[in-house]
């Protein structure tokens, strides 16, 4: 029992000491990982020529998300080069800017539609974060508000039914139908993703006169066919799966980014050079993608090593009062740290606890799904919040942004717990879902 | 000129750096890589006993998948006198090894003399060939027997994408179009009843389905393992039509063998695993073992082979003092032996139980060992020494 706790020590100090060398993200993930496996190593945990497999082995982890990432960004990349997006903004905003109110909601709608879908923040952002950021921004909504309504939204997106990867996880671990969840998922999300775009979009924060004045149409002549035909083979590929799931073949996240970014080029193929915008999207993603990559080693270092082991050990074995009193640090910090691992790693003893003293499981996984899209925007990884800068452009500090966030972040983590702890009393959701 | 030079050096230095940066990168990735690769061809042999009457493969029932990393070897332990048919099925899960090697102790020591056993020990093959990147699983474990250690490859819950992929972004389970989590359309319990052009594992369970329904099977056991953090460990999963034989297996588990085994209903709502397809498309009755694998638990301490060998760990101990577990535990954890020989004692119950409640399709089976024996002697004592038997009396999957 006492290895993983050192083991845990030399984690944190090799991570320490590489933020005083400050050091990038994944360098700071990377050594910390190869220290502790090395002192796991000599500890005696697993063999020496195991070492270098882990290193590998982790490596592919989250490979699909690494392709969804760069043909995800790619697809948008493009349309943004032919200038596709200015042409989505400058339409949005003319016909609904005069009625603020409205064109926040649209822009929320469109912001969660392509996450709940697939179940990725990332993909919401990928496809629809550049034109409704550039929106939002003619609406007078200063940088950083822009950036953390990205964020949130982002993440309720990817909570958002029908497809939750939180959830799906951890049913799929304690062998819970993936049941239940529309109402249960959709009723608090759908309030939350409101109030945040309506409190953080409301005021104008940044000097702008009458939004639709502010914008200029744009110079090249585009036609809407080829701005709404690869969104068109886009949504059609994802939702045909839906629709006819034992006819339609398989295609997977990352062929259906690169079909519609093929799509997307050929609808722009004269003013787009498809060579040069890929290389500048992956230049642009590789910190992002090495995040990525590092992280699943990370994880199976952690794992191999007990640590993981001993941070889900240290929290079930605490009173249930405290349990519920921690959620709202520990859920998100294991997202930040091992991303959906957080989902296994926490997400299956903590459903199954919740159900044996009477709890509702399929509340309380909803419950945790809020809290966990939160770890989204939590060092080391912050995926969704290092996209939502990404995909806005905004140029000031992360942290600027997340403390833009904190009201919604409350109310997030408020309706989250209140899930959890009172489940029995939303159960009438899941009864209205299924 | 100075400044110059301390340029030139110093983007030589960092090139240099950068090269031997590559160079170690490489180095770790082919050392890892190999390692990666050798555990994927490694070849497990399973010595054919004396009840073995032929080897086939589940490709006779689904041909697509003649040639894939998923066609599984069937054992056919076929009884001199007529009776029922029973079938047993090892690694559907193949991170749940006990499943595996309690099907493996059947084909190496049972001898049917009344109805059929058909084994199936790697079924789902692909999985067993498959590491769980991000999770640290040791890549092979050894049993210790009475001439040396015999090695066993671990396996993974979810088929390798390298043989099923890309994964969907949710699965839709075939027939009844329930969603479940995009990672069970790899796994081969959530693929149930299966059709013969889906993905892979819809393809296997679907030769298994037809392999039930031509071989006439009565019996369906499928053996698995489950988290002592899990309400449904160490008990017999079964639908309604399978409940009598699987409540008086119960009741006579403890008198007889001195363990505890409950009975679980498998949920309706709940699709594409064994105990609730099989039932319901098939005329066989399933039952589902679950043992306790304290590995598979999240809060355990390193994932060695140790702990996967003898489900000893000072987290659960504390967890167990504190009432989390949903399983006895104590200082001497869940060991394979122990795993196992439930396996083998309650299947051979079920089998006992069913052929009182049939006298006409009675299924007689000698020679495997029981839960007391494994105690007593170890797994080990019924591993045969693959190297010093003739070539045809060996197989490797």
């Amino acid at each position: 029992m006492t290895i993983p706790i050192i083991l845990l020590m030399v984690f944190v100090l090799a991570y320490a000491t590489c933020s005083l060398r400050k050091l990038s993200v994944e360098l700071r993930l990377l050594i910390s990982a190869v220290v502790t496996g090395g002192a796991g190593m000599l500890a005696g945990v697993f063999s020496p020529q195991d070492l270098p497999r882990h290193l590998v082995e982790g490596t592919f982890a989250y490979l699909d998300i690494v392709l969804i990432f760069v043909t995800g960004a790619t697809f948008m990349g493009i349309l943004q080069a032919a200038g596709a997006i200015d042409y989505i903004v400058y339409y949005i905003v003319s016909y609904t800017g005069r009625w603020r109110l409205a064109t926040l909601i649209l822009l929320a709608i469109l912001l969660l539609v392509p996450g709940a879908l697939t179940g990725a923040g990332s993909i919401s952002l990928l496809v629809m974060g550049a034109p409704v950021a550039a929106a939002l921004a003619s609406l007078g909504i200063s940088g950083e508000r822009v950036a953390a309504i990205l964020f949130i939204l982002g993440g309720l997106s990817a909570a958002a039914p029908p497809v939750n990867v939180w959830a799906m996880i951890t049913c799929a671990g304690t062998a819970i139908p993936y049941v239940g969840f529309e109402l249960t998922l959709a009723v608090p999300i759908v309030g939350l993703a409101i109030f945040t775009v309506v409190f953080l979009g409301w005021k104008r924060t940044s000097a702008s006169a009458e939004p639709v004045k502010t914008l200029t149409r744009p110079v090249q002549e585009i036609r809407w066919w080829q701005i709404l035909l690869p969104f068109l083979v886009f949504f059609t590929l994802i939702i045909s799966t839906r629709i006819w799931p034992f006819r339609m073949p398989v295609l997977g996240l990352p062929l259906v980014f690169a079909i519609s970014a093929f799509v997307a080029w050929f609808c722009f193929f004269k003013t787009v050079r498809l060579w040069s915008l890929s290389l500048e999207v992956t230049r642009r993603l590789l910190p992002l993608l090495a995040t990525v990559v590092v992280v699943g080693v990370v994880q199976q270092i952690l794992t191999a090593t007990g640590i993981r082991g001993l941070i889900a050990y240290s929290v079930l074995m605490l009173p249930v009062t405290i349990i519920y009193a921690i959620l709202p640090l520990v859920i998100p910090f294991s997202e930040g740290v091992l991303t959906y691992g957080g989902a296994a790693v926490l997400g299956i003893p903590l459903a199954w606890f919740f159900d044996s003293i009477g709890q509702h499981a399929t509340v309380v996984i909803a419950g945790l799904s809020l809290l966990w899209l939160l770890g989204d925007g939590l060092p080391p990884t912050a995926l969704i919040g290092r996209l939502s800068i990404l995909t806005s452009g905004y140029k000031g500090k992360y942290t600027q942004m997340l403390r833009a966030s904190l009201i919604p972040w409350i109310l997030v983590t408020a309706v989250g717990l209140a899930m959890i702890i009172f489940s029995r009393r939303f159960a009438f959701l899941v009864a209205w879902s299924t | 000129m100075q400044g110059k030079l301390g340029g030139l050096m110093s983007i030589n230095r960092a090139t240099c750096i950068k090269i031997l940066l590559i160079v170690v990168a490489s180095v770790v990735t082919g050392l890892g890589a190999s390692q990666l690769w050798h555990h994927r061809h490694y070849k497990t042999p399973v010595v054919l006993g004396p009840g073995v009457t032929r080897v086939g493969s589940l490709s006779e029932y689904c041909p697509s998948l003649r040639g894939t990393l998923a066609d599984a070897l069937v054992f056919y332990l076929e009884g001199g006198e007529e009776g029922g048919v029973a079938l047993l099925l090892g690694n559907s899960h193949p991170n749940e090894p006990a499943g595996f090697l309690a099907s493996l102790v059947y084909i190496e020591n049972a001898v049917v003399k009344k109805g059929t056993v058909i084994v199936i020990p790697f079924l789902n093959r692909s999985a067993s060939c498959y590491t769980r990147p991000g999770d640290g699983y040791p890549l092979f474990f050894s049993i210790a027997t009475p001439w040396g250690e015999r090695i066993f490859r671990m396996g993974n819950r979810e088929a390798s994408p390298l043989d099923q992929w890309p994964d969907p972004d949710v699965y839709v389970h075939y027939p009844e179009g329930q969603l479940l989590s995009f990672v069970d359309a790899r796994n081969i319990n959530r693929a149930w009843p299966g059709r013969p052009d889906g993905l892979l594992m819809e393809r296997v369970a679907y030769a298994v389905m037809e392999l039930i329904r031509k071989r006439k099977v009565d019996v369906v056991i499928d053996f698995h393992e489950a988290e002592t953090l899990y309400p449904v460990t160490n008990c017999i999963v079964a639908p309604e039509k399978s409940a009598r034989i699987a409540t008086l297996t119960a009741l006579w588990i403890k008198p007889k063998e001195g363990f505890d085994c409950h009975v679980e209903p498998s949920p309706v709502g709940f699709r594409g695993l064994s105990h609730r397809e099989i039932g319901d498309y098939s005329d066989a009755f399933p039952f589902l073992l679950e043992a306790p694998i304290p590995f598979l638990d999240q809060p355990t301490g390193p994932k060695t082979e140790e702990l996967l060998l003898t489900g000893k760990d000072p987290f659960l101990l504390r967890l167990a003092r504190r009432g989390r577990l949903f399983v006895p535990y104590d200082e001497d954890g869940w060991s394979i032996d122990r795993r196992v020989g439930q396996h083998l004692s309650v299947s051979l119950e079920i089998l006992n139980q069913f052929s009182k409640v049939f006298p006409s399709k009675s299924i007689s089976v000698v020679n495997v060992p029981k839960y007391a024996d494994l105690i007593r002697f170890g797994l080990g004592s019924y591993l045969s020494d693959p190297a010093t038997l003739p070539p045809d009396c060996v197989v490797y999957q």
